[in-house]
């Protein structure tokens, strides 16, 4: 199996800076690979800054790691090596955050994919998400860390009232707002065919299911992928910055 | 504190606090907020206040048609089971408007981990 990745980070088309942040690394077998996004928060200037902290301390921690993982252990300490990538980037975010007073209000968001030995290993704090696409059929791997999530999952409101609640954006859990960040973790299967993908919710609020199946299931390479997912959320009027890390597991 | 206010030819007429836990809306003399019209059922509908399990210091507020015979409506439409209310939502009880004012909301700014 051999896995082929790209990825995009846009403005969107009314926002005037991008606070989200994208990153990734194919291994040299092309059958490891890390996948990152992350989606700012807090102010002008500190979205961008946490986001991209974050990242960057995932890729630094990880990147060195990818090439160990050993066959036939699907776990490999994986998860705690994730686990750990994210308290080292919440301490980044939290040390900026004291140093400097424009910034004490920043934190972000941040979905993780280790692919190793065929599996996708999923990590995540707030409500960047992550998808896998098999056979034409979408399914979200990842559950949003939102108030309107709890209130989904607890029947207090219904998917007809979800969008217009005034508290749709605030997140019960993000990287960089407290000392100790609880980390979400998942493993998957992956399967040849399969196409599995990171996003910022400017992509989800900007594009229906309908469209994204749409649009994974006519392309055929990620690059291609990436390209269609952004314009069409564009032709949509993104009003928020829209990323996007996708794989193709060949 | 949220409210209903009637409007009458779109001018506020009367303005009810939603000040309980439940205020019951309808024709007969029982309800908290009576309204005594020929399209309003006896106890027609329901307004519920909850405090929000996620957000401290949020009240959320909840609307449920009591199977009336000219119904409920939320910005015209018609309800078909409980729904949040926001503010500035226009409520119609059988033929009587009201509207829901909010003015807590603007206190979620202050909550962490807002998303810009």
């Amino acid at each position: 199996m051999a896995a082929n990745i790209a990825g995009r980070s846009h403005t969107g088309a009314v926002r005037a800076t991008n606070q989200d942040w994208v990153a990734w690394h194919l291994g040299d077998d092309q059958n490891t690979a890390l996948m990152v996004v992350a989606d700012g928060m807090g102010g002008y200037q500190g979205g961008e800054i946490a986001s991209r902290v974050a990242a960057e301390a995932v890729m630094e921690a990880l990147v060195p790691e990818l090439g160990k993982s050993t066959a036939g252990d699907i776990d490999d300490g994986i998860s705690e090596r994730l686990q750990t990538a994210f308290f080292v980037a919440n301490e980044r975010i939290l040390e900026r955050r004291s140093s400097d007073p424009a910034l004490k209000k920043m934190g972000t968001t941040l979905v993780v994919v280790w692919l190793a030995d065929g599996y996708a290993h999923i990590a995540h704090v707030g409500d960047s998400r992550c998808y896998l696409v098999r056979g034409g059929h979408l399914s979200c791997l990842t559950r949003d860390d939102t108030v309107v999530q709890n209130m989904l999952d607890d029947g207090s409101i219904t998917e007809v009232d979800a969008p217009h609640v005034p508290f749709r954006n605030v997140l019960t859990r993000a990287v960089g707002a407290l000392a100790q960040v609880d980390v979400s973790y998942r493993r998957e299967l992956i399967l040849p065919g399969d196409t599995l993908f990171l996003c910022s919710d400017g992509l989800t609020n900007s594009l229906t299911d309908t469209d994204l199946e749409g649009i994974l299931t006519m392309n055929t390479n990620a690059e291609s992928m990436v390209d269609a997912l952004i314009e069409t959320a564009l032709t949509n009027q993104a009003s928020d910055n829209v990323s996007v890390v996708l794989l193709v597991q060949s | 504190m949220a409210s209903l206010s009637q409007l009458v030819d779109n001018v506020v007429a009367n303005t009810f606090e939603l000040s309980q836990a439940k205020t019951l809306i309808g024709r007969r003399t029982d309800n908290d907020l009576r309204i005594d019209e020929i399209s309003v059922s006896g106890q027609h509908a329901t307004i519920e206040a909850v405090p929000n399990a996620y957000l401290e210091g949020t009240v959320d507020y909840y609307i449920t048609d009591n199977k009336s015979t000219n119904g409920t409506f939320v910005n015209d439409i018609r309800l078909e089971a409980r729904q949040r209310l926001n503010s500035n939502d226009l409520v119609r009880i059988g033929w009587n408007e009201f509207r829901f004012i909010d003015e807590e909301e603007n206190a979620l700014e202050k909550t962490a981990y807002i998303l810009d």
